[in-house]
């Protein structure tokens, strides 16, 4: 007797539901606004230049400035090093100051460590302006407050470290196991020591890794902040690429892309360990 | 002394896990309070400290309210009262010692609670409690790499740590296995009647309440359907109880092991 046998009646297969018909309208919508996007209506323009590339050729002098990239200028690898220096001690003094103070942040953002709705909700309000002008805006902002230089870049990463770390640790702080913390209050602690002793060690492992990929963040930022004349790499950049030497301008992105890589491999490394 | 007058608790969504509750502990019992799941042992035992907050009626340690002390009143209040749990609630990735002096986080000033600077005293304190529930061994470990009974008594040496008067356990073996479970109900014990605090235990297996409750306090459906010794409750007080007959389940099901044997035997 096999297990099809009659005798035993089983429950009808139900049929495969047919897809929604809405699939087709959304794949429709998603092509109609990229067709609108690339038409002549917005100021991309993209497929009546397309069309000009394709009857004209490519313009000589883009022809040129690739020739010039692919060919990085090697001979001011010396001059490259101090601002490059530069770049690094924002990146890790952000870092640091950035990283500490989110720490402060965090605990007053999570509903489990705040204490209070009304510190709460400020602190939440106060990170989400941090967090909604982006870092470049910040160090534009520091330029004209404090001048150009190395100082504006830092601040702008403090504040950008802020943001990104406090927001990530404090969600991290609310799903944290509250049995250690029922037990703080049980025995009567206040505010400031039960998030040391039953939050901190919690979530330690979590706030150094998310350190460490601020780090990362910060190299690479640092190196755009220059741009806006917060000093550093970037500010070179800036200069060879107003005089049109795009030979140098490639040397400087080939050492900022071997800096940024080394330094996400070993933050990669470092952050597996702690998370293990 | 321990009071209840009156007291009740409803939950947010209107669930009444405790309705009119008149009690009177005195100092120095040993109290077993039984009841299913969701009877309100729970809230009862933590409307002591102020863990929950009684909403109707009034509790009183040593005659002072406790829904109405602010929040510096039960700070020190709760400091006077250890409390160990059904999860143990210990910080998993920090050393043994580090959890018993969270005990001492009362009498701690809060640059040194910051600093992991603890006074000698207090390390002195947390190290003898280890003693007590013969731990201290374990001091520098992980607390994450013990066994449940060897974290449960970690929680007990952390309640010691803070020298209270009066000691809470809310189901500290429903996690145990059987052995286990007796010698944490031995340190319990030990505890009332060696250092005289008042001890309140929840528990629901009916025979560890019946060796270790001296006072047995039944709740069912957060009334307090029965308080006499753990001899008068037989097995038609147990069933009045839990509001059925009773089953395997009910029961932990292991004598306890006789301590004694090892040191007769030659």
């Amino acid at each position: 007797m096999s297990a099809t046998d009659a005798g035993t009646v089983a429950p009808q297969r139900p049929t495969k539901p047919r897809p929604s018909p809405m699939r087709y309208v959304a794949v429709g919508v998603v092509a109609l606004l990229t067709w609108l996007a690339a038409s002549d209506l917005t100021g991309i323009g993209l497929v009546s230049r397309l069309q000009r590339t394709f009857a004209d050729g490519i313009p000589d002098r883009t022809a040129e400035i690739f020739d010039q990239i692919l060919s990085p200028d090697w001979s001011i690898l010396g001059a490259t090093v101090d601002p490059f220096l530069e770049t690094l001690a924002m990146a890790v003094l952000g870092t640091l100051l950035g990283c500490s103070l989110a720490l402060l942040v965090a605990f007053g953002a999570s509903a489990i460590t705040a204490g209070g709705r009304k510190r709460l909700a400020g602190t939440r309000s106060i990170m989400s302006v941090i967090r909604s002008v982006p870092d470049v805006m910040w160090a534009l902002v520091f330029v004209s407050a404090v001048g150009t230089g190395t100082i504006s870049g830092l601040l702008a990463l403090v504040l950008f470290n802020i943001g990104v770390v406090a927001k990530l640790l404090s969600e991290t702080i609310d799903a944290v196991d509250t049995g250690p913390l029922e037990a703080a209050d049980a025995a009567g602690a206040g505010i400031i020591a039960r998030a040391r002793t039953a939050v901190f060690p919690q979530v330690l492992p979590n706030y150094l890794a998310f350190s460490l990929y601020a780090f990362e963040i910060n190299v690479r930022a640092s190196a755009v902040l220059g741009l806006v004349g917060a000093g550093g790499i970037g500010q070179l950049l800036l200069f060879f690429r107003n005089r049109f030497d795009y030979d140098r301008v490639s040397l400087v992105v080939v050492e900022i892309f071997v800096f940024v890589f080394l330094t996400e491999l070993l933050s990669i490394t470092l952050r597996r360990r702690l998370t293990e | 002394m321990i009071e209840f007058a009156n007291a009740s608790v409803t939950y947010p969504g209107g669930v009444k896990a405790l309705r009119d509750v008149d009690l009177k502990i005195d100092d120095g019992e040993m109290v077993v309070i039984v009841g299913l799941s969701g009877a309100g042992k729970s809230t009862l035992i933590r409307a002591v400290n102020g863990l929950v907050k009684v909403t109707g009626g009034d509790v009183r340690v040593d005659g002072e309210s406790v829904p109405n002390a602010s929040d510096a009143e039960l700070r020190a209040l709760r400091s006077k009262i250890g409390m160990i749990f059904q999860g143990f609630n210990l910080v998993k990735r920090t050393s043994v010692l580090n959890n018993v002096l969270m005990g001492r986080l009362y009498e701690t000033a809060t640059w040194r609670t910051l600093l992991g600077r603890y006074p000698a005293a207090d390390v002195e304190l947390a190290m003898r409690a280890l003693e007590r529930v013969e731990i201290v061994e374990k001091a520098y470990v992980r607390a994450s790499n013990l066994s449940g009974g060897q974290q449960q008594r970690v929680a007990i040496a952390r309640a010691l740590a803070q020298e209270p008067t009066i000691f809470l356990a809310d189901e500290p073996v429903a996690s145990l296995d059987p052995p286990t479970s007796h010698v944490v109900m031995r340190d319990l014990q030990r505890i009332n009647h060696e250092l005289g605090m008042t001890v309140i235990v929840n528990l629901h297996f009916l025979d560890l309440a019946r060796m270790y409750g001296e006072r047995l306090i039944g709740l069912r459906d957060g009334e307090v359907v029965f308080d006499g010794s753990g001899e008068e409750a037989d097995e038609s007080v147990f069933e009045s109880i839990y509001g059925r007959s009773l089953t395997a389940d009910d029961v932990l099901g292991e004598p306890a092991p006789d301590e004694d044997a090892a040191e007769v035997a030659p």
